[in-house]
């Protein structure tokens, strides 16, 4: 695997109008994604896990420029990618694809399958029609659909089915970076481990990158090379799958992680599950220190006073915590 | 001593465009007073059906009750009037739904559905069905629950909904709860604290619990028994432990194999995940003479094909429906 890093993406900040309690009051903003910063290497899988609205399809959106960041950098294989014009964008998209978490809305129902998976090569234009058959015919091979099956439409196929069609149409140009928003959680857990070893087949074979969401740990756990842990908008904690899952820092990621049910015996017996009570602060309204320190069992006064950085404690494994030190322990 | 509730030999069929398909076979199984059981399996095997069928809330003129017998305390429920089984699911039997929204109504607040149910049920006054409401609601740990009591059900977060329809599950005092994937929605910190209070409810009340999940983490961590369903039949039944550890049927053995699980420890290596080809069937095909796992299962034989598999016993209590149980 090469050291490449495919995508850097710095101080990415994402924010939403909100208007509240009516009257003539100016627009508060919710700040949906707030100074997020990673990389991503070629060929390696990036999760991001976080609680819902915490912000990952917000930030997954920005990257691709789906949502307007109002601050930050994108930079896509040397690319700048928030800084490029119309004509520039759409070239460039080819190479940053979607697949999404529900492959029954995500198709056009009134397409065939063949005309779903040459769509961004129809919208690339470089191609003539022989050369995007070739494509097309490869991509349905690679993902396991018969040929014949290229002529119906989407509610002819079984769920599994309409996501191996999602992947082959992210295929088709050839992306460096696929975006898999939930991909497989609409799926029953047989069919979700077809998809899954397809994907991991697939990167294997293409060497491709992914930007993983999923609020499955198990199944980030196996998918992935490295991850952020997202929290009310911030990345609290980033590193890799090993200091991730064994070595937890940040108090929110033991709690998340000690939430997971297990089949293993072992695993039941030595965690003890760390209860995060209430609820999140109000998004629009974010207190002045910690955003997590309402919940957090060890919270201290400094972090209701100052909001911590995320910061590299330990060879690359970074935490946004005022009580992780230098010793990379975890607080609990 | 008779169990809480017996399920015998129960055949549900649903009415569908291409014809009258068994969607519960021959279904049997028991649960005891104070006892947790789940049932698992993939979508479509049948799992909701089974509840709505104990809860008498087919849905209308498309499933009935074909045959067999559901025993409450002693009491045949499948030839209950309309009436006794209001009452009953009012009383003695509870269900949470997986979407908390669509069965909380939206133009009241959810102090105004809890103290219904309260009053329906206990027959108090207004005033004292309300302060009970403040009561469950700080129970199920909703903070401030005194302000949050006049809340509409969309100011509320989903994990929050959930934790009001347990209130109201908790104001019948039921004996049975039945919990359809009641977490399915929610994040697993909210998961968890599903779990715990109903873990806690189950303590202080005594009532047995029904959960559906597809999640085999979840049924290790919340029930004493199992029972996984396919295609409308029961696959397996077991001591949760037990079966997990040795499945004796080749589909469970596949539903806890295909899953990417978090160990104890997380090592570098990883393996491609095991996997079930194909998918469930499709209701048209439920019923046969046959095992209807036969086209996904790797240890098939001509005689799998010809003929349905009967449960076998074994002498731990797991029972699994295939022809090579023993093999597995
Ligand atoms: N009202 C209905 N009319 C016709 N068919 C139905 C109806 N409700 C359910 N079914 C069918 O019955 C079968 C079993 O449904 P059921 O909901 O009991 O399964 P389940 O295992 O609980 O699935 P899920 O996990 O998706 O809820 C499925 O094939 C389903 O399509
Ligand atoms: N179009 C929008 N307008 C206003 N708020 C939004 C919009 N999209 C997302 N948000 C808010 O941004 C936050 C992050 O949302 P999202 O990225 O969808 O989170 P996740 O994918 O983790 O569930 C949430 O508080 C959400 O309500
Ligand atoms: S900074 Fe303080 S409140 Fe925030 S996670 Fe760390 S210990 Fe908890
Ligand atoms: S009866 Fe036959 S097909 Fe069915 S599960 Fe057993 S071995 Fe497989
Ligand atoms: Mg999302
Ligand atoms: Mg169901």
């Amino acid at each position: 695997m090469s050291n490449e890093t495919l995508v850097s993406v710095e101080n990415l900040g994402v924010r939403f109008a909100v208007k509240r309690g009516g009257g003539w009051g100016k627009a508060s903003y919710l700040y949906a994604v707030d100074d997020v910063s990673f990389e991503i290497k070629r060929g390696e899988t990036l999760a991001i896990v976080g609680e819902s609205g915490s912000g990952k399809t917000t930030t997954a959106l920005a990257v691709a420029r789906l949502v307007e960041a109002y601050q930050g950098k994108v930079d896509l294989d040397g690319t700048d990618f928030l800084s490029l014009d119309p004509e520039e964008l759409r070239l460039a998209r080819a190479k940053m694809q979607f697949i999404f978490q529900d492959p029954y809305s995500s198709l056009n129902p009134r397409l065939r399958a063949e005309q779903i998976v040459r769509e961004p090569l129809d919208s690339l234009g470089t191609m003539d029609e022989a050369e995007k058959k070739e494509i097309v015919d490869r991509l349905f091979a690679e993902v396991g659909l018969r040929p014949e099956q290229q002529r119906l439409f989407p509610h002819q196929f079984s769920g599994g089915q309409r996501q191996r069609i999602g992947i082959a149409r992210a295929l088709a140009t050839q992306p460096d970076l696929i975006i898999c928003d939930e991909a497989v959680s609409a799926l029953d857990v047989a069919v979700q481990a077809q998809i899954l070893n397809l994907l991991r087949k697939l990167q294997a074979d293409l060497n491709l990158t992914y930007l993983f969401i999923s609020h499955d740990l198990g199944v980030v756990q196996h998918m992935c090379d490295s991850i952020a842990v997202m929290y009310m908008g911030r990345v609290v904690e980033h590193g890799s799958r090993m200091d991730l899952f064994n070595n937890p820092l940040h108090p929110y990621t033991s709690a998340l992680l000690s939430a997971v049910p297990s089949v293993d015996k072992a695993r039941r017996e030595a965690t003890k599950r760390i209860l995060i009570p209430g609820d999140p602060p109000d998004p629009v309204n974010l207190p002045a220190g910690c955003r997590f320190a309402n919940r957090c069992p060890v919270a201290t006064d400094i972090c209701r006073q100052q909001d911590p950085a995320l910061r590299d404690v330990k060879g690359g494994h970074k935490v946004a915590c005022h009580l992780v030190g230098e010793d990379a322990v975890s607080p609990l | 001593m008779e169990p809480l509730l017996k399920v015998e030999n129960l055949r549900i069929e649903l009415t569908t465009r291409t014809g009258v398909a068994p969607v519960i076979d021959n279904l049997s199984f028991e649960l005891g007073a104070g006892e947790s059981i789940s049932f698992v399996g993939e979508s479509g095997c049948g799992k909701s059906m089974t509840a709505l069928g104990i809860m008498g809330l087919l849905p209308e003129k498309v499933g009935r009750i074909a045959s067999g017998s559901i025993t409450f305390n002693g009491e045949e429920l499948t030839t209950a009037s309309p009436k006794r089984l209001r009452d009953i699911r009012g009383n003695d039997i509870s269900m949470i739904f997986q979407e908390p929204m669509t069965s909380l109504n939206p133009v009241y607040t959810v102090g105004e559905q809890i103290a219904e149910v309260i009053r329906a049920h206990q027959g108090l006054s207004r005033k004292a069905a309300w302060n009970q409401a403040i009561e469950l609601l700080d129970a199920v740990r909703i903070p401030n629950a005194k302000g949050r009591v006049s809340d509409y059900p969309f100011q509320m977060s989903g994990g929050q909904r959930q934790r009001v329809m347990i209130a109201i599950a908790l104001a019948c005092e039921p004996k049975i709860l039945i919990a359809d994937e009641p977490t399915t929605a929610l994040d697993v910190t909210v998961q968890a604290q599903i779990f715990d209070l109903l873990n806690d409810m189950k303590r202080q009340t005594g009532a047995s619990i029904i959960m559906i999940t597809h999640d085999m983490g979840a049924v290790a961590e919340m029930a004493e028994r199992m029972i996984v369903m396919y295609a409308g039949r029961k696959a397996e039944e077991g001591p949760v432990e037990q079966t997990i550890e040795h499945p004796r049927h080749p589909y469970t053995r596949g539903l806890i194999s295909c899953v990417p699980h978090i160990m104890s420890t997380i090592s570098e290596e990883r393996h491609a995940l095991t996997e079930v080809p194909g998918i469930v069937p499709s209701l048209s095909d439920f019923g046969q003479n046959r095992c209807l796992f036969a086209s996904r299962c790797n240890m098939v034989t001509q005689k799998c094909l010809e003929e349905r598999p009967p449960e076998k016993p074994f002498a731990n209590g797991q029972k699994a429906a295939c022809w090579y149980a023993e093999e597995v």
